[in-house]
């Protein structure tokens, strides 16, 4: 039995369809990576498979439970984390896990016993007792964090855990949920935009893009799919008509292979395979065209090289507009962040 | 890992084999409970917003003491205005509830959403904060009925029974003014379109005989006081204070039974709009 099961979602906000039948399967234990910008439909899909939504078509179902049905069970079996942590800043850390425990069934010593476990699992033991008005922004998602995992939920929904934080709080909850899989075998469905997250910590990735799933495999998968190093090469403006001569112009030659093409903000993105080698003949060839170029770098796909090539887009971009752009040179976000350089 | 009841969190018709969450049905009053904790913390962590609901009624009440009292005593026969007065500020304090404030708060701030992913009953969360309000109505009356003593309200009868009938009623009148703030606070999630339903307490209560008795009133006034329900309220709040009449608080409490049963009706309304919503 798959842990959550989406088939053909749709969800529309009177004119606007914000999820466009989405299907999806998670299997038990599995780390799911749904990767997409801002407002692609990734938390509208969260509230409808935490039966905060419902969907306006379709279904979903959590460990075989309809969520529309029988959202009750359904809320027993999982536990979320929202994009925003909703807490109750007049109370304090420990009241607010208390007052979820005793709203999920838990008493006595079960109860006691599960906010210190969980206290401890986030590392706010010692400030369980300040209010929560006092915690800071990576405190509050721990806090968060910790209400979610209370009754040991056998599905974890993370919408975006970690937007916002900094550095050292964001591996703190990379290495939470990872423990989380590897100690309670629970199944985590996280909803991220951040390239790096989901190539870390996922199993499987989903590319969502405008209500849509657009790419759905392991992130290693969905990499060799595009088939091709990527060399990026920086371009002034006024400069991008002859470098896209120049490139057109060495394919055509054969000098460098035919491979996709894509205008990117900071200048050109080119798919070839034995990228270092091509990209001593890029250079050349640029050179040699008088082009005026800046920075060239060649590296291994990343999931933004997947996005891109499954939406034309880049996701910061997409994030920035809050849409996708198309492939014509308009994607406004330098190439290549987090990127692994060969 | 602590120890586990081994039945914890046993789904319905569940899967004997499949690992189990801890968590379990908690029951509506178990829920309720939890939630008015919460509400009642919330209230005594800002003792100011408690202060400041009871500065308008004690200032209105100080005020129509001292701007007719002497005359309403001398020469209409009101034999002590500040306890034909008192039941008008306790009724005023009891409608500054602010229940549908904590809650548009908790919409707003997305702890509406964390709640409603429990599988808590979605009514308690609600009907908890309807509790908690009523812990400040009673709060405020207390504080109100004191003052009153302490500046010479006096009960014609025994002071305990008008006391306690007193604060029945003002809790059935308070609580269906909080469902009426807690209605707009689920219709709208707005925090400004809740804080402004006090509003709706100025015709309801000054549409009343809030200065004078009715008996003295005459024209549209006096009509206009006579088909609001609040009047009635008002006039039985007054009875346990002056000659006990029980036609006149039955007549009260019948009509903040039916306010309340209206405003609870709109309540539901707009819960069901905000759980279909999501």
């Amino acid at each position: 039995m798959s842990a959550i099961q989406a088939t053909d979602l749709v969800r529309r906000f009177g004119e606007v369809e914000a999820v466009r039948g989405v299907s999806l399967e998670v299997a038990e234990s599995e780390i799911y990576g749904f990767l997409g910008p801002n407002g692609a439909g990734k938390s509208t899909i969260v509230r409808i498979l935490t039966t905060l939504l419902q969907p306006t078509s379709g279904s979903g179902s959590v460990l075989g439970h309809d969520v529309v049905k029988e959202p009750t069970t359904v809320r027993r079996l999982i536990g979320v984390a929202l994009q925003e942590a909703g807490l109750d800043p007049k109370q304090t850390g420990r009241e607010l896990l208390t007052l979820q425990g005793k709203l999920y069934g838990l008493k006595g010593k079960v109860l006691t016993d599960q906010v210190a476990e969980v206290t401890e699992l986030v590392g706010l033991t010692d400030a369980i007792d300040r209010r929560i008005q006092t915690f800071s922004g990576g405190m509050k998602r721990r806090l968060d964090l910790a209400s979610a995992l209370l009754h040991r939920p056998r599905v974890l929904f993370l919408d975006e855990p970690t937007t916002g934080l900094d550095p050292l709080s964001r591996a703190l909850i990379w290495d939470r949920i990872r423990e989380l899989r590897e100690r309670f075998g629970a199944t985590i469905f996280l909803t991220t935009q951040y390239l790096e997250e989901a190539d870390e910590l996922a199993d499987r990735v989903a590319i969502i893009d405008h209500g849509r799933i657009v790419r759905q495999g392991t992130p290693a998968a969905l990499k060799a799919e595009v088939g091709a190093d990527v060399i990026d090469v920086a371009v002034e403006e006024r400069e991008t008509g002859a470098a896209r001569e120049a490139i057109t112009d060495l394919q055509a030659r054969g000098e460098l292979p035919e491979g996709e093409l894509r205008g990117t903000r900071a200048g050109y993105t080119l798919f070839v395979p034995d990228g270092p080698e091509n990209l001593a003949v890029l250079i050349r060839g640029l050179d040699k065209a008088g082009v005026r170029f800046g920075a060239v770098s060649v590296s291994r796909p990343t999931l933004d090289d997947v996005f891109l090539a499954a939406t034309g887009g880049r996701m910061a971009a997409a994030d920035a507009d809050g849409e996708s752009e198309d492939a014509q040179g308009r994607d406004r976000e330098p190439a290549g962040s987090g990127r692994r350089s060969s | 890992m602590s120890a586990v009841a081994p039945d914890a969190g046993r789904l319905p018709g569940g899967r004997s084999d499949e690992p189990q969450t801890l968590a379990a049905p908690a029951g509506l009053i178990s829920d309720i409970l939890a939630i008015t904790g919460r509400a009642i913390r919330g209230i005594l962590r800002e003792p100011e917003l408690f202060i400041f609901a009871l500065i308008i009624p004690v200032f209105f009440f100080v005020v129509q003491i001292g701007a007719l009292g002497d005359v309403a005593e001398q020469q209409l026969g009101i034999s002590n205005y500040a306890t034909f007065q008192l039941p008008i500020s306790i009724l005023f304090a009891a409608a500054s509830t602010s229940g549908g404030n904590a809650l548009v708060l908790d919409i707003a701030g997305g702890y509406w959403d964390k709640l409603s992913l429990t599988p808590a009953h979605r009514s308690s969360l609600v009907i908890g904060n309807l509790f908690g309000e009523m812990f400040a109505v009673l709060g405020y009356s207390l504080v109100l009925l004191l003052f009153g003593f302490a500046i010479g309200v006096r009960f014609a009868a025994n002071p305990v029974v008008g006391s306690l009938g007193l604060l029945a009623l003002t809790l059935l009148f308070g609580i269906g003014f909080a469902a009426v703030s807690i209605a707009v606070a689920l219709a709208t999630g707005s925090v400004r379109a809740t804080q402004s339903t006090f509003i709706i307490f100025f015709p309801l209560l000054f549409l009343t005989p809030s200065a004078l008795p009715r008996n003295l009133m005459t024209g549209w006034f006096e009509k206009a006081v006579s088909l609001n329900p609040m009047t009635y309220v008002v006039e039985a709040a007054r009875s346990f204070l002056f000659d006990f009449d029980a036609a006149v608080v039955f007549k009260g409490f019948l009509a903040a039974a039916l306010f309340s049963a209206l405003t609870f009706a709109l309540t539901a309304l707009a819960f069901r709009r905000r759980v279909r919503m999501g």
